[in-house]
């Protein structure tokens, strides 16, 4: 596909994810960026003293309740919001200094996708897809293959001379995506990107963003609610509260761990369900009266092999709650298993549960 | 009544007739052209000056608004006279259909700015987010995103300033225009020959449909509905 034909190795492009997992030279750097709206009844600061930095060739999500401030901050990659204070630097220039003047070759280097598809009704899809291309200065003669291109990227060459109310929603974001990647942009911001869609036609548009990655080497920024999108794209996440990042990290490591900060905690566990409530534990007390503890599956393999011990050891144990999910590159879960039995063995066989991941003690 | 129709003196009226729906096309086009393109540029001003908006300017937006607001809404026969001497220091002279002309571009001129300004409030500001994601530049958003995507709004809009425009230019006698209403009045009313003024209003009452008709055409053409 001629398409390859622009995109450099992978490998240099996207060390991100390489098997040493050195990152790549950052593309994105947000340094004690806050964002205040000021209105009649007072101000709001929706980013709040944020740094981060999004490396070259990775999948880089940011979650958090809507409200949090995430569309503020993915708007200032590309100055659709200035800070009010810190600055962001993109590709090498300091965005959050330029005028409107001098961000636009900034911005033709950066695609953009967006929760309601804001796609031009007036003109079809391969118009739409043809409008950015004319739009970053791209001869006429060069338009038309490379619409074609793109379209037959995502999937919808036979729609291009369709109109966007034809479509279905996933279809209108995948040529919101073909009209991101048309200027052949090195990052991709992704708002909300499947937040309108429902639950099939976001994996369909997921494995398209997927694809965007791993196959073209654009460095994603993705913003969303929804932990399944953070689940199978990106490499690692931040998680906004408020305006600040609570937490952040790998996702598998985000995604396993049992002792997150209060802030990250409560929306962690309310987007994963992944471990007991109060009335859940009740419920659960009810039926058994083993020793409650949550055991985080970094390794799920090892974890397996220590439960698989107990009967040998004396300990009965029972999963009373969570699950197995799989990330893009790795399985994580969090389980919470009843234990009966002799204290003493069962001592022994939480400290090897210890070592093969995390445990914790379920609050009574 | 039929009978009344058929006895009038056509070989006098008929060019009567012609004469005046020549003069009303005159003054209507005219209008409509001139008053529709300033209204237009008023109409985008007034819309991409507001807070938020791409060329956002509070003191361009507000004096345009007090403009605006002063104007519209003054009577088209009052208007006339009040402009009198401005359409005597433009035209050079205050009366016959080119000093209609003259007050009508006045008054369409700000009808069409609040009407454009109000079909490109409904535009979807996403879409335009987009464009300046694009790295659109502002002239580029207002001609080929915003004004393509109002299109079939604004037509409409246009269709419905077109046909008031058939309304105002029914007073041009007063200040000794022709046109139909001069015509119904002076050759019907005044002279107690309600055939005559009736052959009138079927004209205008034609002209108005055909026009709506095409309007409606344009409109639905270009929304693909």
């Amino acid at each position: 596909m001629p398409m390859a034909a622009h995109t450099p190795d992978r490998k240099q492009l996207a060390p991100g994810r390489t098997a040493e997992g050195a990152p790549g030279e950052p593309v994105i750097v947000f340094d004690h960026v806050s964002r205040v709206f000021g209105g009649r009844s007072g101000e709001v600061t929706a980013v709040d003293d944020v740094s981060l930095t999004v490396h070259r060739g990775e999948v880089f999500g940011v979650i958090g309740f809507s409200g949090a401030g995430k569309s503020t901050l993915i708007r200032m990659i590309n100055g659709l919001e200035k800070p009010t204070s810190g600055t962001v630097t993109v590709l090498g220039e300091e965005v959050s200094a330029l005028s409107e003047a001098k961000l636009r070759p900034v911005r033709r280097r950066i695609g953009m996708v967006f929760q309601q598809f804001n796609l031009m009704h007036s003109r079809t899809v391969a118009g739409n897809v043809n409008y950015a291309l004319a739009t970053a200065g791209w001869p006429k003669a060069r338009r038309r293959e490379r619409v074609a291109e793109l379209l037959e990227f995502v999937g919808l060459a036979e729609k291009a001379k369709h109109y966007p109310e034809q479509l279905s929603g996933g279809q209108k974001q995948r040529v919101g995506i073909a009209r991101a990647l048309a200027a052949e942009p090195e990052i991709l911001l992704a708002d909300e990107a499947t937040s309108a869609l429902d639950p099939s036609t976001t994996s369909e548009v997921l494995s398209v963003l997927r694809r965007v990655n791993e196959e073209l080497g654009v460095t994603i920024v993705a913003i969303t609610h929804e932990m399944e999108v953070i689940r199978s794209i990106a490499d690692r996440v931040a998680v906004m509260d408020a305006g600040r990042v609570v937490e952040s990290g790998r996702v598998f490591d985000l995604f396993s761990r049992t002792n997150h900060s209060a802030d990250a905690a409560s929306f962690v566990t309310t987007a994963l369900k992944d471990r007991p409530n109060a009335e859940e534990v009740a419920r659960i007390r009810r039926r058994t009266d083993g020793r409650l503890v949550m055991v985080s599956l970094r390794d799920a393999a090892a974890v397996s092999a220590v439960l698989g011990t107990a009967g040998q050891r004396g300990v009965g144990f029972e999963i009373v709650h969570g699950g197995v999910s799989a990330t893009k590159d790795s399985a994580y879960g969090l389980l919470t298993v009843s234990l009966t039995g002799e204290e003493t063995a069962v001592e022994d066989f939480l400290a090897d549960l210890g070592r093969a991941g995390d445990v914790q003690e379920v609050q009574q | 009544m039929i009978q009344d129709f058929l006895n009038l003196d056509w070989d006098y009226y008929g060019p009567e007739l012609w004469t005046a729906m020549g003069d009303t096309i005159y003054m209507v086009m005219w209008s409509f052209l001139l008053g529709g393109a300033i209204g237009l540029v008023l109409g985008f001003v007034l819309y991409t000056t507001r807070p938020g908006g791409i060329f956002a300017n509070r003191v361009v937006n507000l004096a345009i608004n007090v403009v605006v607001n002063l104007i519209r809404p003054i009577p088209f026969v009052i208007l006339i006279a009040a402009l009198q001497p401005l359409t005597i220091a433009v035209v050079g002279s205050g009366i016959g259909n080119t000093a209609v002309v003259f007050c009508m571009i006045w008054a369409s001129t700000f009808a069409i700015a609040r009407i454009v300004e109000q079909n490109l409030v409904s535009l979807d500001p996403g879409v335009i987010e987009a464009a300046r994601a694009m790295g659109a530049s502002r002239w580029r958003i207002v001609t080929t995103v915003m004004l393509p995507e109002a299109l079939g709004p604004l037509i409409l809009g246009y269709t419905f300033v077109i046909i008031s425009l058939v309304d105002m230019s029914a007073l041009a006698g007063i200040i000794g225009g022709g046109g139909i209403g001069n015509f119904a009045i002076v050759e019907g009313y005044n002279r107690f020959r309600p055939a005559v003024t009736w052959t009138a209003v079927i004209v205008v009452v034609v002209f108005v449909q055909a026009l709506q008709l095409v309007g409606n055409w344009a409109a639905r053409k270009v929304m693909r509905r």
